[in-house]
């Protein structure tokens, strides 16, 4: 997990749930544009987990702490998905809110898998 | 734009709420489940507790969700139970922070998960009593 793949990910997760704010504020639906940059995001999270189970041999993980990192990556993989599909199946403020919830969610997951991966 | 009519405890602003909900389901059963398996004999107590919220946190979120067959009503007892849990806990923890070896969701009133353990049955109550207000009355 060396490189800048975490905090570029943190960055755009926060970046995608200041843009659904935007949204919310304005009563707009979400859009195509919305859809791409969270599949972006989407395969961020994807990456992360392949370069964290190749590099995991190489670094001291003892105890729980390689669950709790995979535990981690792995609800960064699946919360986008389910949020998306949480949210699009009602047009109202409050179902766009649920993106920036699961981005919010999302970066949050990315910094603890960073601050157990030693380094 | 229309927000729908909010009889439903899942529509509009309900939808964010069980997506809150939803997160700290997982967020919750899954710490403990890895807690209690790895390490159960450290603090039991903490981290059957911390299950314990994790069950409560999944019945709110099924209950706002109406999934199941009388979901109002498990949503009631979810958050009441939620709300006697993190005070309870919270208050227990502040007066003697030695009381658990390890941190639970509900310790300091859920300082370590920015306060939300303790807004959100607040929250939770405060949007019930909203949808029941208007429930029916579909506009």
């Amino acid at each position: 997990m060396e490189g800048p793949l975490p905090l570029a990910l943190v960055v755009a997760s926060l970046a995608f749930a200041a843009v659904v704010l935007v949204y919310v504020a304005l009563g707009r639906t979400p859009d195509w544009g919305l859809l791409g940059f969270a599949g972006v995001i989407e395969v961020g999270a994807l990456v992360l987990l392949v370069v964290a189970a190749t590099q995991v041999g190489g670094v001291d993980l003892h105890g729980g702490a390689a669950v709790t990192l995979f535990g981690y990556l792995l609800a960064a993989l699946v919360v986008l998905p389910l949020g998306f599909a949480w949210s699009l199946a009602e047009r109202s403020r409050g179902a766009t809110a649920v993106l920036a919830v699961v981005a919010l969610t999302e970066a949050f997951l990315v910094v603890r898998a960073l601050q157990i991966w030693p380094s | 734009m229309t927000d729908p009519a909010p009889a439903s405890t899942r529509s509009g602003a309900g939808r964010t709420l069980v997506a809150v909900y939803g997160v700290f389901a997982l967020a919750a059963s899954a710490r403990s489940l890895v807690q209690l398996l790895t390490r159960a004999d450290e603090a039991p107590v903490a981290y059957g507790l911390s299950a314990l919220a994790g069950l409560v946190y999944i019945a709110a979120t099924l209950g706002l969700a109406e999934i199941g067959p009388d979901p109002r009503r498990l949503a009631w007892g979810a958050v009441t139970f939620e709300l006697v849990g993190v005070l309870t806990v919270g208050t227990l923890t502040v007066l003697d922070p030695g009381l658990f070896p390890d941190q639970t969701v509900w310790s300091s009133y859920g300082a370590g998960y920015g306060w939300l353990p303790l807004v959100l049955p607040f929250a939770g109550i405060a949007w019930l009593l909203h949808t029941r207000r208007t429930h029916g009355l579909r506009t």
